[in-house]
């Protein structure tokens, strides 16, 4: 089996990751809720978990450090503690629909959309400088998830801050494989999950908040703390931390921050690069096929998308599945994104590469395809 | 034994406490908050000797952790703020 759908979860993670798992498992009870050793034990696990990705992502506090479910979950979150009724939002025109079903749910709330087309970052500035000005809050992904196009995030953020627009960054496809430096990026909230480019279990998450973000509780119940108040506590991380931890899920995540940092992001981001450059190229040359890849590399990380003019990309992947090579097909659950990139009508098929693929890997889909 | 307490906001705003005391090379001590020193409920606080206290509070001003309630042990068992 040859797995490229990174981009939904890496399904080949470290062995330390599989093995922290399981110790914590056996050894961990929850956080904050006893006096006895294995409560101490889980409650080290988890907040080892909240420094290495402060650390990682160069934040000051590890309490600023929020351990969610998912990179959904986090932006639930985020979008809600800065939504409001008769308010304005501004989002790229690549969101998922992490972000757009969830702004949908906010009654009374209107969403701009910052168009651009593909690979156009000069076009995409523009347009969310335009749409700013009054707005409530803004959502940028960093990475488009289905054509794994690096919308520059940073610029936004400055836009950002001149127009007094808290900004929430999706970096669900950049975790791992971009570097990421909080501080620098001075966001209100970056979300995003600890299952893909952090190589953590399925069912972890995280979302930094800066100090100064409104933060609203998206689910109440205990914290081990402030238990005798009715409301949720007023300090981060407890306030969005209701209920037992993960704490098996945070080991994990641990040990995949770790892998990545040994690493390097950087590292792990050019190599995934260097193979979406190689397949690309020999996509390119069937004529049966468009490929959606950057001119300018350093536009777009590991993940490519590309259709068939003869066949349907459902087709595509099914047949691709039946050969043991794992790829995605169809909308990505980010409909505006294909929107935006002219891809509405049919989707695309998306290889997503992770630290364990090889350019074997890459001369096996090539000749799949080919005789598909 | 004299010992003092600091009271933390959060269990983890007691782990940066104790962490920041270990590596300033004082002994330091998770624990639950006796029921005595907080009237919010469960909490957590980090339990420092008594001679091991100015070097603390230098440590946590340093690391930008400076407590904001502090109690220390009474011989009855009992404790009683100390105001910072």
């Amino acid at each position: 089996m040859i797995f490229l759908d990174s981009g939904a979860t890496t399904l080949q993670k470290p062995r330390a990751v599989a093995e922290a798992v399981k110790n914590a498992i056996l050894t961990a009870a929850s956080p904050g809720r006893g006096s006895y050793p294995a409560s101490a034990r889980g409650a080290d696990l988890v907040f080892h978990c909240r420094e290495t990705a402060a650390e990682l992502f160069h934040l000051p506090n590890p309490e600023q450090v929020v351990l969610t479910s998912s990179a959904t979950h986090s932006l639930n979150i985020a979008i809600r503690s800065l939504a409001r009724t008769g308010g304005r939002a501004v989002i790229s025109g690549f969101e998922h629909n992490a972000v757009t079903r969830t702004l949908a749910s906010v009654p009374g709330l209107t969403v701009d959309v910052a168009h651009g087309t593909l690979f156009h970052p000069e076009q995409l500035l523009k347009n969310f400088e335009k749409l700013l000005p009054g707005a409530d809050f803004a959502v940028c992904c960093h990475v488009s998830n289905v054509f794994g196009y690096i919308l520059p995030v940073q610029d936004i953020s400055e836009l950002c801050r001149a127009y007094h627009v808290p900004l929430i960054v999706d970096a669900s496809q950049s975790a791992g494989v971009l570097p990421l430096d909080f501080v620098q990026l001075n966001a209100a909230f970056l979300a995003m999950p600890g299952h893909k480019g952090l190589y953590g279990p399925q069912g972890t998450g995280l979302l930094l908040c800066h100090e100064k973000a409104p933060a609203i509780p998206f689910m109440t119940g205990g914290t081990g703390s402030s238990s005798l108040e009715q409301q949720m506590p007023d300090f981060l991380p407890d306030r969005l931390e209701a209920g037992t931890h993960n704490v098996p899920g945070a080991a994990g995540l641990t040990a995949g921050m770790r892998f990545v940092m040994d690493k390097t992001p950087q590292t792990i981001g050019n190599h995934e690069k260097k193979l979406r450059k190689m397949l690309a190229l020999q996509l390119a040359q069937n004529p049966n096929l468009e490929v959606y890849e950057s001119p300018d590399p350093q536009l777009q990380t590991g993940v490519l998308s590309f259709r068939s003019k003869s066949q349907d990309p459902e087709e595509v992947g099914q047949k691709l599945g039946e050969k043991g090579i794992c790829v995605r097909s169809g909308y990505h659950c980010a409909p505006l994104a294909h929107e935006s990139a002219g891809t509405i009508e049919t989707g695309t098929i998306r290889v997503s590469f992770s630290a364990f693929n090889h350019e074997k890997h890459v001369e096996s889909l090539v000749k799949a395809i080919r005789t598909i | 034994m004299v010992y003092y307490l600091i009271l933390c906001k959060s269990l983890t705003h007691a782990q940066r406490t104790a962490l920041a005391l270990e590596r300033s090379g004082i002994p330091a001590h998770l624990q639950r908050a006796p029921r005595q020193i907080t009237n919010r409920g469960c909490s957590h606080c980090v339990k420092i000797s008594e001679r091991s206290l100015t070097a603390a509070l230098t440590a946590l001003q340093r690391a930008g952790l400076a407590p904001t309630r502090l109690f220390i042990t009474e011989g009855d068992g009992s404790y009683r703020e100390v105001s910072l």
